[in-house]
């Protein structure tokens, strides 16, 4: 007998090794006296029954186990001795080994044994939605209740039960089709413990409680009383030495700390530098030469408000605030996981309901709910027409469907990898919208924060209508089928004669194989007895639909005769693979022009119940410990409504889960979500949050810098009816904002750090930001908004540049956002690599940015574009063109000094220019060539000097 | 228009006195940071710049550089190193239900199957290696070859996010960002972390495999080519004259460089200038380090780039050679898309893979150590599994082998690794690792700690976290094959 463990250490027994090991390194802490965590190490059966933490060890797995996990790293034992090589060894090869006991355990194996085995390898034929020869293995009445082919449990008879034979015998789950269901076949040992749960009875799983209460324990009042789990309480606004400083309330709480330091703010910013500073802020771009005039010539005191305001209503606003939020969404146009990184063609209609849904100022609560349950706002089984708004509303789930998915493709689409899936999303809902690390719950009890398991678990219970693992639906599938009437019809007329076309390439290559196909199947059947042979000329003739059982059967056993590969067709004939090859391109060609069907990828209950949640030991799939039920995390319960759940509408297609969830989570008073979401814009504004963790607002996160200021702004934002440009209004129109970034000597001294915002902070725009202002300077924008995003194209060189429209290029919010090919012209600045979510950016500095910006093409030619209009627009006055330069780039008049040494540098440039063309013989007139290409230049070097990249 | 220039109120110092200028010299010091115990998180990090400055190991390294020779696919053990003779008993039977089970292919499982290649000892050491490497198996006696490595998924994806990133999701920093995060680098002027990936197709997993996930982004891998410009836009994509380029040049650091004057308390702004000097240096460095006609014919040869088969790759292992010269940290060869992974035509997938590599990598071996390289050149060659001792079955094609993950070869050499020595077995028919299994985390532990460091300690705050390359798995250093 082949040894198939390939263990060929010898034997660890736990009697004669494990245990006398444990006893002298462990037990004093955990044995049946001390049981810390409560986990005893004293016997065989309650060290595999675990503690606190799950089970201690996986049998076959030491990589897993927790145990082991835990000698290993050093942390146990914490005192006293550590193990040693060998012991660890010993440890590792009995676990491996299965971690048997000397005898065979006395522990009853129940249904909640059985169930992970099933769930993993039965449930995804025989479940909820497929139940294949009518057959349910999800509990067990079901399974005495049986399919087509009779009960398929008979307890006390592993035998005689139809669920046990055709799994022992190797013929469930189907060999075959494992791959394409995602099913791997049950291992022996799952075979043995499947036997022994019917052979003793099969007993149901022991009644467990599902309530709530034991829980409660884990978290203490204590814990209930750090900051952040305390309602946000209005503070009185302070009153300051610098009175006249105050604009608004904010001004007050900031100018508070400062005296404290006997400091102030810095002086007002120059009107130009706040004019620039305000619209790369709120719409991402800076202003045109005219707006900038505009601005200044508005003599009204409340000339700068009126242009906050501007902006505010500019709806270029939403596309540039929406990218703080799809960053926390992780929104992707692509899959990622696998190499193929296969494109998501809907997900842009999430982020143009985001960009819609903040143009709107679309109440925070609101926007809360729609992007967590809008499936539960609108009755997409019950549609009659939708309208963009009942669209968008819908589209606005795919807030919890941005994470990486691989989940498509079977080989990554195995139990762990949905639950990942799940995960994923549970940590995007607890970093963007709680501003708590949840997702560190999911294998363990938060280290550092009140957030037990089995949190983690009851919010997986709240998304388990939509997302159950064990009745997953791929990615690709995943998706509404509703549009507006007119995509529709667009669709369909542009799609028919493509399909036309599609069907008549397929035909013709069909036929002209036909004939090559026939030889090869004559060749192969001349190699077989006489009888078979006719038998599969006659199967060859008929059509596949009016084949016989008999002849269905011959099919299967003699494919590898009956299927023929293109290339061996190729290998008959030269002209037919040219052929081929020629019409498989046009195919391709042709299915590449196919516009897709309006879909949107949301997140919706499936209907019916889910399967049942389970804490789950070290978050593996096979460790099932107890049960649990939707909940919100304990630490937050206190003062707060509970989750009140309600189905949305009679029928069952929702449960109203995340709607209560999203309710719950809106309740003017709780504690995090108004406190998170102020931190954030104030975040985007000052370039540092009043809380420097934006995603961690518990114990290991920062604590407030002004946390009575963060209050007052958490209330206030509740007051305006969670206006967030109510928030932008605010914040922007104070003194603090509208200071200079200089650095005083005294600020510097006494606020190195600008924690108490001496000074607004010198700040560098981001690489979608960079990339909208070149477009928009160089007047090579085309502003049309949403819709399916502009494609990529990878040069020679491997750089990623964006593909160009008519009129010229759209915003970074428009380009195709694939994991695999990020535009490298934004990707050198940093764009976040979205695993799975990105919730704060990060900076570098690196010389590749240099050699983009220096030698990469595309901002060259954008300067080359620009100094063309300049010369066209003023055609012989040089001056006038350098001062139209520095005003539409940098937003300032160039100084005298800068208008001569402007054109001196164009001077010696035009003739290195008028040099190199003659040494390459160009066409093109020199003078004006030369001319031209040095104005280009000087345009090329102040689009990539470091006042265009940094606001002051 | 009445728009008036503002003069800036302060006026340009030399960068050279503010580098001591109390806190911003203070701040400019640790933004160029050089501490690996108390390295800034969050604020600190996000404006941290350039880090490749040579920083201190926990410990006295064996090796202060790298060069991991990645195999992208699964080269398979049984044919190349590990030999299994009982094979030859079981073959044509079909295999067991464990086996199936960890098919990436299962309806296409085919039965036992020997190898078709040939195994002798070699070297001193009488290591065994296939007549498929038989270059390699003139150079047995520089390296360890560990028989019983282990994975954890049974495909590429996830096995190459664990090999490169310690996990088997995407997002995670890899092994080379880790250790130029750890180390910095030798050279200023040249990237500390190079790839040097095939210009015929990158691999799976494209350009993630050498991403930096979230450590600060300059410690991800920078692409060199082999072919053409080796960095991109590392010339103008015109082709301008050097006049030109130089007053080009010129005018921008005259901007930059009055915008740094009136602004002088942010040293990001020191940092951007000395980015854009950087670049203009790497033109020159990256140019000479790739360039191979310094190298003489008798070099060339050995690594096979007069023969069209080895080109291609001895080209990259020649560069490889001159990057670790320049005292660059870490370089990491990438093949072709992925050419071990033979589902199918596995002789004639086997021998185009090693045709293309043995030789140069031999070769490699063979150039360090007559330079003296070796001895602090850590070299790894090794891909993210092995493959299956069973066929797999496609239909109009010979048969090949499926992924396997729960055993296979790799090997190393140089940076104080044993010369040698085989380590580890797996069980009689090469599926399964059985004796002194060695997981991806102990491979990675014991990567650093030849360079000098605890993978337990080299940590990065993420979160409120200390994040690791080992992450939370148990890891031990196989101390076996140290010399």
């Amino acid at each position: 007998m082949l040894c198939l463990q390939g263990w060929s250490s010898p034997r660890v027994g736990f009697e004669g090794s494990v245990q006398p090991l444990l006893k002298a390194k462990c037990v004093s802490c955990h044995g049946a006296e001390a049981a810390q965590a409560e986990l005893n190490l004293e016997s065989h059966q309650t060290l595999l029954k675990g503690g606190k933490s799950g089970p201690a060890i996986f049998p076959g797995s030491p990589e897993t186990s927790l145990l082991l996990q835990k000698v290993v790293s050093g942390a146990m034992p914490p005192v006293g001795e550590k193990l040693t090589d060998d012991e660890l060894q010993i440890l590792r090869d009995w676990i491996h080994q299965g971690a048997q006991g000397t005898s065979e355990s006395g522990l009853l194996i129940t249904d909640k044994a059985v169930l992970p085995i099933l769930q993993m390898r039965c449930v995804t034929c025989h479940g909820k939605r497929r139940r294949e020869g009518d057959l349910d293995l999800r509990t067990i009445a079901s399974r005495l209740q049986g399919g087509r082919s009779g009960p398929a449990l008979v307890p006390g008879d592993p035998e005689g039960s139809l669920m046990f034979q055709r799994v022992a015998a190797g013929e469930m789950p189907p060999p075959d089709m494992l791959f394409a269901n995602n099913v791997k076949s049950p291992t022996d040992a799952e075979v043995e413990t499947l036997r022994k749960w019917i052979a003793s009875g099969a007993q149901p799983a022991p009644k467990e409680v599902v309530e709530v209460r034991e829980s409660e324990s884990l978290v203490s009042d204590e814990d209930r009383q750090f900051w952040s789990f305390q309602p946000p309480e209005r503070p009185n606004v302070p009153t300051v030495k610098h009175a006249r400083l105050v604009r608004k309330p904010i001004d007050a709480f900031l100018l508070r700390e400062l005296e404290k330091k006997q400091l102030t703010y810095s002086d007002e910013a120059d009107r130009l530098d706040l004019l620039r500073r305000a619209y790369i802020d709120l719409i991402g771009m800076p202003p045109s030469v005219s707006e900038a005039e505009a601005y200044l010539s508005d003599d009204r005191p409340d000339a700068y408000e009126r242009m906050i305001d501007r902006l505010l209503e500019s709806r270029h606003y939403g596309e540039r605030w929406a990218q703080h939020w799809l960053d926390l969404a992780g929104y992707s146009d692509s899959e990622g996981i696998i190499d193929a990184d296969k494109v998501r063609p809907h997900s842009w209609r999430y982020r143009d309901a985001v960009i819609r849904a903040l143009n709107q100022d679309k109440p925070y609560d609101r926007f809360i709910a729609e992007q967590i349950a809008g499936d539960e706002l609108v009755d997409h089984q019950d549609l009659k027409e939708a309208s963009q708004e009942t669209i968008d509303i819908l589209a606005s789930t795919g807030f919890l469907r941005m994470t990486p998915d691989g989940t498509y493709s079977p080989a990554n689409g195995s139990l762990a990898e949905r639950m990942t899936v799940i995960a994923d999303e549970i940590h995007v809902l607890g970093s963007s919208v709680m501003g708590l690390t949840i997702g560190c719950a999911r294998c363990h009890s938060h280290k550092y924060d009140p957030l037990p398991q089995r949190d983690y678990y009851r919010l997986s219970a709240i998304l388990q209508t939509a997302f159950d693992p064990y009745d997953w639906v791929p990615p690709t599938e995943r998706l509404l089928k509703v549009g507006l009437a007119s995509e529709w019809k667009e669709a369909q007329q542009h799609n028919e004669p493509i399909e036309a076309e599609i069907k008549r390439l397929e035909a013709t290559l069909k036929k002209k194989a036909e004939p090559y196909r026939k030889q090869l199947i004559q060749e192969r059947l001349a190699k077989l007895p006489e009888p078979v042979r006719q038998d599969l000329l006659r199967l060859e003739e008929t059509p596949s639909e009016r084949r016989t059982e008999i002849q269905k059967y011959l099919a299967k056993k003699f494919s590898a005769v009956l299927k023929v590969e293109d290339h061996e067709l190729d290998e008959l004939s030269p002209e037919f693979k040219a052929f081929r090859e020629t019409t498989q391109k046009s195919l391709t060609e042709a299915k590449q022009k196919l516009k897709p069907e309006p879909r949107i990828r949301a997140l919706y209950d499936m209907g019916g119940e889910p399967s049942a949640v389970y804490l789950l030991g070290r978050g593996e799939a096979q460790s099932l410990l107890e049960r649990v039920t939707p909940a919100v995390p304990s630490v937050l319960r206190s003062g707060l409504e509970a989750l009140q759940v309600e189905r949305p509408w009679e029928h069952d297609g929702s449960s109203g889960n995340r709607l209560a969830l999203a309710h719950w989570l809106t309740q003017p008073d709780h504690p995090l979500t108004a406190r998170v979401m102020v931190n954030r814009i104030w975040l985007h504004h000052f370039g540092r949050g009043l809380v420097e963790t934006p995603s961690n607002f518990g114990r290991t996160g920062a604590r407030p810098s002004h946390p009575e200021l963060l209050d007052w702004l958490a209330t206030e934002f509740v007051r305006s009816g969670w206006s967030i440009k109510a928030m932008h209004r605010l914040m922007m129109t104070t003194t603090a904002y509208r200071q200079s970034s200089q650095v005083g000597d005294r600020a510097a001294a006494e606020d190195p750090e600008n924690k108490l915002l001496s000074r607004m902070p010198l700040r560098r725009m981001s690489a979608e930001t960079l990339y909208d202002s070149i477009l928009r300077v160089t007047e090579r924008l085309d502003a049309t908004p949403f819709g399916p995003p502009d494609q990529v194209t990878t040069k020679d060189s491997g750089e990623i540049v964006v593909d160009g429209t008519k009129k010229g290029w759209r915003r970074a919010a428009y380009v195709l956002k694939r994991r695999k090919t990020p535009a490298t012209i934004m990707d050198v600045f940093d764009l976040p690599q979205l695993t799975p979510n990105c919730t704060e950016r990060t900076q570098s500095t690196v010389a590749t940015q240099a050699l983009q910006m220096m030698n990469g093409d595309t901002v060259r030619g954008h300067a080359r574009f620009l100094a063309a209009r300049l010369i066209d627009e003023f055609p012989d006055d040089r001056e006038k063109q350098i001062q139209q330069l520095y005003l539409q780039t940098l937003t300032r008049p160039p100084t005298a000094d800068e208008v001569d040494a402007g054109l001196a540098t164009i001077d010696d440039l035009s003739g290195k220019w008028r040099s190199h063309l003659e040494n390459e013989n160009h066409d093109a007139p020199r003078g004006y060539t030369a001319r031209w290409s040095a104005l280009g230049s000087l345009a090329h070097a102040l689009l990539i000097s470091a006042e265009f990249l940094y606001v002051d | 228009m009445d728009m008036k220039p503002t003069p800036r109120k302060v006026s340009r110092r030399d960068f050279f006195s503010r580098i001591s200028d109390g806190v911003h010299g203070a701040a400019l010091a640790t933004l160029l940071g050089s501490d690996l115990y108390s390295r800034p998180s969050t604020a600190a990090a996000a404006t941290r710049i350039h880090g490749f400055q040579p920083r201190k190991p926990h410990f006295e390294p064996q090796a202060t550089s790298v060069i991991h020779l990645f195999m992208n696919g699964g080269p398979s053990q049984v044919d190349l190193f590990d030999p299994k003779p009982t094979l030859e008993q079981y073959a044509g039977k079909k295999a067991p239900r464990d086996i199936l089970n960890r098919l990436e292919n299962p309806q296409q499982a085919g039965n036992f199957l020997p190898s078709p290649y040939k195994f002798a000892k070699h070297g001193e050491c009488g290591m065994d290696v296939s007549e498929a490497m038989p270059h390699l198996a003139k150079r047995v006696d520089d390296i360890t070859l560990i028989r019983s490595m282990y994975g954890e998924h049974f495909n590429h994806e996830p096995s190459l996010y664990l090999m490169h990133s310690g996990r088997t999701l995407p997002g995670r920093p890899a092994l080379g960002s880790w250790v130029t995060y750890g180390l910095g680098s030798e050279n200023q002027n040249l990237p500390g972390y190079v790839v040097l990936d095939d210009p015929k197709k990158l691999p799976v997993n494209g350009i993630q495999n050498w991403q930096a996930g979230w450590l600060p982004p300059e410690f991800q891998g920078t692409r060199f080519r082999s072919e053409g410009p080796p960095l991109l836009n590392l010339k103008p994509e015109q082709d301008l004259p050097s006049p030109l380029v130089q007053a080009e040049r010129d005018l921008l650091r005259r901007l930059d460089e009055t915008h740094r004057g009136q602004r002088p308390r942010y040293p990001e702004l020191d940092a951007r200038i000395a980015s854009y000097e950087l670049a203009a240096r790497m033109q020159v460095e990256a140019t000479d380090a790739l360039d191979l006609s310094q190298e003489n014919e008798k070099t060339k040869e050995m690594y096979g780039l007069d023969d069209e088969q080895t080109r291609s790759y001895g080209t990259r292992c020649l560069m490889a050679r001159r990057l670790v010269e320049r005292g660059v940290r870490f370089v990491q060869l990438f093949i072709e898309y992925q050419i071990w992974d033979n589902h199918s035509e596995l002789q004639k997938g086997l021998e185009y893979s090693c045709g293309k590599t043995d030789k140069p990598v031999a070769a490699l071996l063979t150039d360090l150590k007559q330079r003296g390289l070796l001895d602090k050149t850590l070299v790894l060659w090794g891909g993210e599994f092995g493959r299956m001792p069973v066929s797999q079955e496609r239909a109009g094609y010979p048969s090949g082998r499926d992924h396997g993950p729960m055993g296979f070869s790799i090997w190393m050499a140089g940076g104080g690794i044993k010369r040698g020595y085989t380590h580890g077995s797996t069980d009689e028919i090469g599926y399964h690792a059985a004796e002194d299994r060695v997981s991806v985390h102990d491979l990675h532990a014991t990567f650093l700690h030849q360079l000098g460091m605890d993978a337990r300690q080299l940590t990065y705050k993420r979160h409120g976290l200390d994040e690791r390359l080992i992450d939370q798995y148990p890891a031990r250093v196989i101390k076996e094959i140290l010399a």
